[in-house]
């Protein structure tokens, strides 16, 4: 009745572009995943609304960079401190008063902003969907009978790029220092005289900006600009679990292993099969392995 | 309070012990009175059958107030159902409303300013059918504490066997697809509860959303299969109907063809609050004895619950068993109810909804669930009714132009504020304002 | 250095949780300068009286419903607890609360979290070595991964980092080996004396406390029982009694000894603590 295993095949080329395709997909993941990662390792909340923030931030793409046609730095610059400001809005009007609720109510509280954006959006934007984004390069190459767009590879630049300069922010600063001290002990945090509700107000514009940052990157690589997008955050929950919910650099691993076994699930068994198959890859992770393969290991488990 | 430290109250608890019967009694007259009114007599006025409605019900609380024991709380008291007399008021003022409001409904009385009488019962009805599944939802993840998103998974197995036996076996056989869905329900539930055995927390939910997709191609692959993308149909032929042998009961007057087809919102209130009231007081029923104490127990600290002698894995497993099954049986209640459920029936928005439902009504209380299903679907009717009757909401413009996505950002914009600063949401408004009610009364009559 | 450490005033402080009441009318006074230390049973409120004066009871849904806290003349009362810090206040948590996933120096790093001079800081960083020289060469270990010891050294040298004038520990002794908690105790008076910052011990290993401290209170559910210099205490039978393991005369049963109870009823026209249902 469903399996249809047979159409495996033996060309090379043909598993090479959906390696490649994988990756591309992969990379998206992983910009996604990182966002995951900066909210939940150091405020240890689930932000469900990822995926409507970066959507947030593929609107405001569209406006700033296509409809105001700003130039592209300038518009990029504007995109990410509009992002960094909202970021600011959701700690200090919503998630600040939820510091210290139960586990469950802040994972609500983040559908709710969720429901909001999904809301403003359609108000403001229109149900029509929009033309992808087409700032970045366009164009494609052939290595051993695969096509690579230029755009995937400025995309895996931009990702290596923003989790090295996390990496060393979190490593060699002050500021990334205390987020990473607030992440292990708040209560330890806040008696040495560091201030959490800052490090959260940072840690939520930090996970704003990624998001506008992915926004403006899947922009230009979704079918069209429209509500349907918001999906990716839930796409991407597999990459961020695979690569362990703590982790920066497992978001990076998390996310091509994930895009890769999702595109070849894509390619050999359908299209149906995409999300079942990435999801049971992240079942599968979290009875053997919870914390990823990467993640922190003090997590509660029964 | 226990027994053993009153006497006096002990010797009133061996004095005085009502049956089963003689404390059901008065809710299953109550409850099949009207209804046998109800449906014999159409023609018959309204005033009349609200007449002999309140009459039956005066005659039931009477009784029901002569039963009430008076004195302290015994250990026996304090495990009913309905524990005081305030309880119980509650409770028959709830069950009049409830066998009132249907033929409130269906009569032509309308109320001034249009208010949206007419499309009402229709919300009603589906209010009851997700109070039912919201409940269980609640019982799972707000008093068992295990986290699930995988609630719509079961909606779309209620759903699958709604399809397989409901339809494809007995064209149109809701009753025999019930149970079936509960059974199914119930060993599905297991079994996406074995995670739950290992994780917890942000693990467990995201685990239960892993099944969410799994179940999701089931149902795909289920619907292309038998049905094509046109989806089910539980309309028409495969409408659910009264058996022939039941056709002598009173106030079902089979059609021309000797079938008592339900359909219609009249005909079909009867048939989901019961299933609603009685899968309900189930539940609530299974939260004040041993099982439920125990959930709570494993949820508030599952360590310390297994040290006391609970079972902490069949604990779980019963939770996710027991709410399964019943949120399959309302997936089935409301695929018949709707009529057809295609590919796009189920989504994350489902999801979305629920959860929305049981933040707005109150986490972790059954009352909540049902306040939370009402709030939802009224919200859509009130928000336009305003839009087109209240004068000064009638002329903003944006208003109109967007009715659904000002409806979603109201709804989120209520889950964000409730969560932030009355946590309780509505069913904790409601007791407060329970609280606030017999406080000022004490006050009046010391 | 820090000259001189400052004094703080806890007067009438009553502290709830929800509807618990953890203190009740608590007055302690730390003189600038002072060693005092706390006693008490666990329950007694030891921990609650240390979030209120750094400020962390609303992690804890705590509340102070009445009193003062003044350090140096001035309230500290309701300020955020990176400002208790900046004005001298340093604390060695309960369970040493160590960030178990840094290095020993970030942890250490962390205490200065209030300071911004940075030269200042690799000073008090190399002071803090010295004193405990045992820290040097663990310093990029996972603090997570030393022994119970080192990590109290390590939460004793971060709370230090912040130059505090009044430095709180709550149960140093918990978990460790005598002769560890010996060594720490004279590490904190050294402190004590070499600085002159006042220093606050809560304890339930009550012989030390009482050794090392000039002052001391013990705190019994919620309330301070009894007050007074730690030579007087020393010497009081009930505190010999139920704190010192036995020696005194006064009282051969343990139930015999009056102590205050929940039950008791309440002074000063308070108002009943609000149960919830």
């Amino acid at each position: 009745m469903l399996l249809a295993f047979g159409n495996f095949t033996a060309d090379p080329s043909v598993n090479l572009q959906l390696l490649i395709g994988g990756l591309a997909l992969g990379a998206i993941y992983a910009v996604v995943a990182l966002g995951f990662v900066l909210v939940y390792k150091s405020t240890d909340v689930l932000n469900l609304a990822h995926g409507e923030f970066l959507m947030l931030g593929a609107y405001f793409a569209l406006t700033f960079l296509i409809s105001e046609n700003l130039n592209f730095f300038l518009g990029v610059f504007v995109l990410l401190l509009v992002m960094l400001v909202f970021g600011l809005v959701v700690h200090y009007g919503i998630m600040r008063r939820m510091v210290g609720q139960g586990f469950f109510a802040i994972v609500l509280i983040t559908l709710g902003i969720a429901t909001i954006i999904r809301a403003l959006l359609l108000i403001f934007y229109g149900p029509t969907e929009r033309a992808r984004l087409d700032l970045l390069p366009q164009g494609s190459f052939e290595v051993g009978g695969a096509t690579v767009r230029h755009v995937d590879l400025v995309i895996f630049g931009v990702v290596a790029l923003c989790v090295l300069l996390f990496f060393l922010f979190f490593k060699y600063t002050r500021l990334g220092l205390h987020m990473r001290a607030v992440a292990d002990d708040i209560e330890a945090a806040a008696a040495m005289g560091i201030d959490p509700d800052k490090v959260y107000a940072m840690t939520w514009a930090a996970a704003m900006v990624m998001a506008g940052v992915g926004g403006l990157l899947f922009g230009h690589v979704t079918g069209a600009i429209d509500r349907s997008i918001e999906a990716i955050g839930l796409r991407a929950f597999p990459a961020a679990v695979v690569g362990g919910l703590t982790s920066l650099g497992g978001s990076i691993v998390g996310g091509l292993v994930v895009g890769v076994i999702e595109q070849f699930a894509n390619g050999h068994l359908g299209t149906k099969w995409r999300e079942p198959v990435a999801f049971s890859v992240m079942f599968v992770v979290l009875l053997v392995r919870p914390t990823g393969l990467w993640g922190r290991k003090d997590l509660e488990r029964v | 309070m226990t027994a053993t430290e009153n006497p006096a109250a002990q010797q009133a608890d061996q004095t005085y012990r009502p049956s089963t019967l003689q404390r059901f009694l008065p809710f299953v007259v109550a409850a099949v009175v009207p209804f046998i009114l109800g449906a014999t007599t159409d023609d018959l006025n309204f005033w009349w059958k609200a007449a002999i409605t309140i009459a039956i019900l005066a005659l039931v609380a009477r009784l029901a107030w002569k039963w009430t024991p008076r004195g302290e709380l015994t250990h026996r008291e304090d495990m009913r159902l309905w524990r005081t007399p305030s309880d119980r008021s509650w409770a028959a003022l709830t069950m009049f409303g409830l066998l009132v409001l249907p033929f409130i409904l269906a009569s032509d009385f309308t109320p001034p300013m249009d208010f949206p009488w007419a499309t009402w019962f229709a919300v009603v009805n589906l209010v009851l059918i997700f109070a039912m599944g919201a409940a269980a939802f609640n019982l799972l993840v707000g008093y068992s504490g295990q986290i699930s998103l995988a609630h719509v998974a079961f909606l779309a197995l209620g759903s699958i066997v709604g399809g397989i036996v409901g339809v494809q076996w007995s064209g149109g056989n809701m009753w025999l697809a019930l149970p079936a869905a509960a059974l199914a329900g119930a060993v599905v539930g297991a079994i996406s509860g074995l995670p739950a055995l290992r994780l917890k927390h942000l693990y467990l939910l995201l685990a239960t959303f892993g099944f969410h997709f799994v179940m999701m191609l089931v149902w795909r692959e289920y619907l292309q299969e038998y049905f094509g993308f046109v989806g089910i149909r539980f309309k028409g032929v495969n409408s659910p109907r009264i058996a022939s042998w039941l056709h002598w009961l009173p106030g079902i007057d089979p059609d021309e063809n000797g079938e008592f087809i339900i359909t219609g919102q009249f005909r079909w209130y009867w048939v989901l609050m019961p299933i609603t009231v009685l899968s309900i007081l189930f539940m609530v029923n299974v939260i004040r004895t041993r099982e439920g104490r125990a959930f709570a127990a494993v949820r508030d600290r599952d360590v310390s619950a297994s040290l006391l002698g609970i079972n902490v894995a069949r604990s779980k497993l019963m939770a996710f068993a027991l709410s399964s099954a019943v949120v399959a049986m309302s997936g089935v209640l409301a695929s018949f109810y709707i009529g057809s459920r295609g590919e796009d029936s189920f989504n994350v928005q489902t999801v979305l909804n629920y959860a929305i439902i049981i933040v707005v009504g109150g986490f972790s209380s059954i009352q909540g669930a049902i306040f939370g299903s009402a709030f939802f679907w009224f919200l859509p009717e009130w928000f336009k009714w305003a839009r087109e009757e209240l004068w000064f909401v009638r002329d903003i413009e944006f208003l109109s132009d967007y009715p659904s996505e000002i409806d979603l950002a109201i709804k989120g914009f209520l889950v964000v504020i409730i969560l932030m600063f009355k946590p309780d949401g509505l069913a904790g408004m409601w007791r407060d304002f329970k609280n606030w009610l017999s406080r000022s009364l004490a006050r009046r009559n010391p | 250095m820090s000259g001189g450490g400052l004094d703080l005033r806890i007067q009438d402080l009553t502290v709830v949780y929800g509807g618990v009441t953890a203190l009740d009318n608590v007055n302690i006074t730390v003189p600038s300068g002072g060693f005092v230390s706390v006693l008490g049973a666990n329950g007694a409120g030891k921990t609650t009286l240390v979030r209120s004066i750094t400020s962390l009871l609303y992690l804890h849904k705590g509340r102070v419903r009445r009193g003062s806290i003044v350090l140096g003349g001035e309230s500290i009362l309701g300020k955020k607890s990176p400002d208790i810090v900046s004005a001298g206040v340093a604390q060695v948590p309960e369970g040493r609360k160590l960030f178990p996933n840094l290095t020993v120096k970030e942890n250490l790093l962390c205490g200065a979290a209030s300071r911004s001079d940075v030269s200042g800081i690799d000073e008090s960083l190399e002071q803090t070595l010295e004193l405990f020289s045992q820290l040097r060469p663990l310093l990029s270990q996972t603090a997570g991964l030393l022994s119970g010891g080192e990590q109290q050294m390590v939460a004793v040298g971060r709370a230090l980092m912040s130059q505090p004038t009044l430095l709180i520990c709550d149960e140093l002794s918990l978990g460790l080996a005598p002769k560890i908690v010996h060594r720490l105790f004279e590490l904190l008076t050294e402190i004590n004396e070499t600085r002159g910052t006042s220093i606050l011990v809560i304890e339930q290993n009550a012989s030390l406390a009482l050794q090392h401290a000039n002052d001391a209170y013990v705190l019994e559910l919620g309330r301070v029982l009894m007050e007074g210099s730690a030579t007087e205490l020393k010497g009081n039978p009930m505190v010999q009694e139920l704190y010192l393991g036995g020696g005194g005369e006064a009282h051969t049963s343990y139930a015999a000894i009056e102590r205050p109870s929940r039950s008791r009823p309440l002074e000063h026209g308070q108002r009943p603590p609000v149960t919830e249902s």
